[in-house]
């Protein structure tokens, strides 16, 4: 599940090669992996504006993020000052939170993994179960439809039967040039609960990327959380020493 | 005072035995059931108090959806204004201001999501049994910052103990991140485990100043002198939260809405007592009909002679009614009376349940029960009683017109 948050935080890179195959002959599964990749790319560094939307407030943090390979990522939070230096570091299925006022690491339990992350709509696991997506799921084309000329393949993703996930089912919306367009959490009853819908596709470091991504709750009309893209660049070699608990104590300026 | 009344009475006490018999079985059946009912309202009030006692209060009051919501955001701005309007309720016997945010507490080695909740000192050991649930370690005192009373099955959990530090990180009410390191000054272990698992309470002050409350709180949380003042100390305070709270932010709450499980822990039991009164009254109800046919029975003779004489037969069931009647109201009366002063030295007294001092101890109720005499617990039973017995005595009452005289003469 998750997957959006490799499209989100950790950013993805171009695979160039495997890319350019051909998408039509793929079964579903091919066609997520296929979309996963190409979002995700080999390394990212992003800046990313995070506004976390509520009726009666607003709130923006900006935040500074390192993704290397399918599953580590570290980030920090730079804006509001207040909250700056704020890291928080994912490595496979795990996650870590520093807090500079304290100076202390913070593990995150198992049971704290559905919360909110910073009280946005994300929750911790749509950060760290990125892969799960791909995994842990059976997926089914339902359908496709025409878009500006692009065909957007409307894909059902259930849950093997074992899988550790929380969803009962999703929906996935991939445009053929594996570009993810619309992610839908059901829970277990098959009821919508929230749903990640990516705008704004654009050239960013060298592909088509949406930089835009909306975090919607299904039954609130005024909540959501806004991410968007202000900087993104794709495979630059990140040393793996970035992505430790003592990197995540010393803040990248 | 009629013929009737005169006849009714001798014929009592012409059987004597048979009459004792009869109103002591009534008589029993009353003192049961007034004993068994102020002991089961009296339980239901120790167990509200304890229960209130432990955390949540009589009443308390909210910003409007904190209750469901939980919310950081959903603040009682000015704690002092509601204060001011308690103070000036009568009935109030304390109150104190929270405020809860939901946090991750972490240990060098562990790190377990908790509520953290911020007291004040010395008006929370005034509401809240708190202070004297320390195990370990001490309660806190006005002038400490940064320390914290952590609950026993959390310290376990985090493997902490007096003077370690622990990490909270959570979220503050302007949405930043708060962060403190707190000392764990004392340990507290209240019975009730979802309690003393996940919560950690630490100054008023070093909550609002980590968490960016200002001076806002979530809750106002107060203590009526008894439990019965309760409906006018709600109605009351919520006037006077109407007055001031022009935006009609505000929530009047209590115990029943902050606790709904209680509350249907108490219907709960309150239906399977009735379902043994039920059958206690139906025991007795037999067992009064019985002496009742018996006696119609046994003076067939009496009352043939009575019919040959020229007595109606709408007078003998009167007859028989004012004698039954006057039964059940002298073993009623006696049955109350000795109900309630039994129920009255059980009530000075307090009675150990020793054997169910486990159980008691999960609704953080004390081993000691009291009883409670009310006007209702004293006349529902005996009420119940004598409108059975009644009915029961209608049957042989009726019955006696269909004697013959002649064969009732000569029938024993």
């Amino acid at each position: 599940m998750r997957m959006r948050l490799l499209f989100v935080l950790w950013l993805p890179l171009v695979l160039p090669i495997s890319l350019c195959s051909d998408v039509e002959a793929q079964d579903a599964h091919g066609i997520v992996e296929a979309s996963f990749n190409y979002m995700r790319g080999r390394t990212s560094i992003s800046t990313v504006k995070m506004t976390i939307h509520r009726p009666d407030w607003e709130r923006a943090l900006t935040i500074k993020a390192w993704t290397k390979g399918q599953s580590d990522s570290i980030f920090w939070i730079t804006a509001p000052p207040r909250d700056k230096d704020n890291g928080t570091l994912k490595k496979r299925r795990e996650m870590w939170m520093y807090n500079p006022k304290v100076n202390r690491v913070i593990k995150i339990p198992p049971s704290m993994m559905s919360q909110a992350w910073m009280g946005s709509d994300f929750s911790n696991d749509d950060l760290s179960k990125t892969e799960s997506l791909i995994d842990d799921y059976f997926h089914e084309i339902i359908g496709t439809e025409t878009h500006e000329g692009q065909k957007i393949y409307l894909i059902e993703s259930m849950p093997k039967p074992e899988a550790p996930v929380v969803w009962g089912m999703q929906r996935l919306k991939i445009r053929e040039d594996h570009i993810f367009l619309r992610q839908e959490f059901y829970d277990e009853d098959l009821k919508l609960v929230k749903s990640l819908t990516a705008y704004e596709i654009q050239m960013l470091s060298g592909k088509l990327f949406p930089s835009l991504w909306k975090m919607q709750k299904a039954d609130v009309e005024d909540e959501y959380t806004v991410l968007e893209y202000m900087e993104l660049i794709f495979d630059q070699d990140l040393p793996d020493s970035l992505f430790t608990l003592s990197s995540l104590r010393s803040p990248r300026r | 005072m009629s013929t009737d009344v005169k006849m009714a009475w001798r014929n009592i006490w012409r059987n004597p035995r048979r009459s004792i018999l009869t109103i002591s079985a009534i008589a029993f059946a009353s003192l049961l059931l007034v004993f068994m009912l102020s002991w089961q309202f009296g339980s239901y009030n120790t167990m509200i108090n304890f229960a209130v006692r432990i955390h949540t209060g009589h009443l308390q009051v909210q910003a409007k959806g904190y209750k469901d919501k939980r919310s950081i955001r959903l603040v009682v701005p000015d704690p002092e204004v509601v204060g001011g309007i308690l103070d000036k309720t009568p009935g109030v016997a304390a109150y104190t201001f929270r405020a809860n945010a939901f946090s991750l507490a972490s240990s060098k080695e562990r790190t377990y999501g908790i509520i953290v909740t911020g007291i004040d000192p010395t008006r929370e050991a005034k509401v809240s049994t708190l202070k004297k649930l320390i195990r370990q370690g001490s309660y806190l005192s006005e002038e400490d910052a940064n320390q914290a009373l952590v609950g026993e099955l959390l310290a376990r959990n985090l493997q902490v103990g007096l003077g370690d530090e622990l990490v909270l990180l959570g979220q503050g009410r302007d949405g930043t991140i708060a962060a403190t390191v707190a000392k764990v000054r004392g340990i507290y272990s209240s019975g009730q485990d979802e309690f003393d698992r996940s919560s950690i309470h630490i100054p008023l002050k070093t909550f609002q100043d980590v968490y960016n409350m200002g001076g806002a709180v979530h809750e106002v949380v107060a203590l009526c002198k008894s439990l019965d003042r309760l409906p006018d100390v709600k109605s009351s305070v919520a006037a006077g939260i109407e007055k001031t709270d022009k935006k009609r932010r505000l929530a009047v709450l209590g115990w029943k809405e902050l606790m709904p499980g209680l509350i249907q822990g108490i219907q709960m039991d309150l239906v399977s007592g009735l379902i043994f009164y039920i059958i206690l009254i139906v025991v007795v109800a037999f067992s009064i009909l019985n002496t009742f046919l018996m006696s119609v029975f046994e003076r067939k003779r009496e009352f043939g002679v009575l019919m040959a004489i020229g007595t109606a037969p709408r007078r003998l069931t009167k007859l028989l009614l004012i004698e039954s009647t006057t039964m059940t109201m002298v073993g009623i009366i006696i049955g109350m009376i000795a109900g309630s002063l039994i129920t009255w030295y059980f009530q000075a007294h307090g009675i150990v349940i020793s054997s169910a001092s486990e159980l008691m101890r999960q609704w953080g109720l004390p081993e000691r029960m009291y009883p409670q005499l009310s006007l209702l617990s004293v006349s529902i039973g005996p009420g119940i009683v004598m409108v059975i017995t009644f009915l029961t005595a209608l049957y042989p009452a009726l019955r006696v017109r269909r004697l013959r005289p002649v064969e009732a003469m000569t029938s024993v």
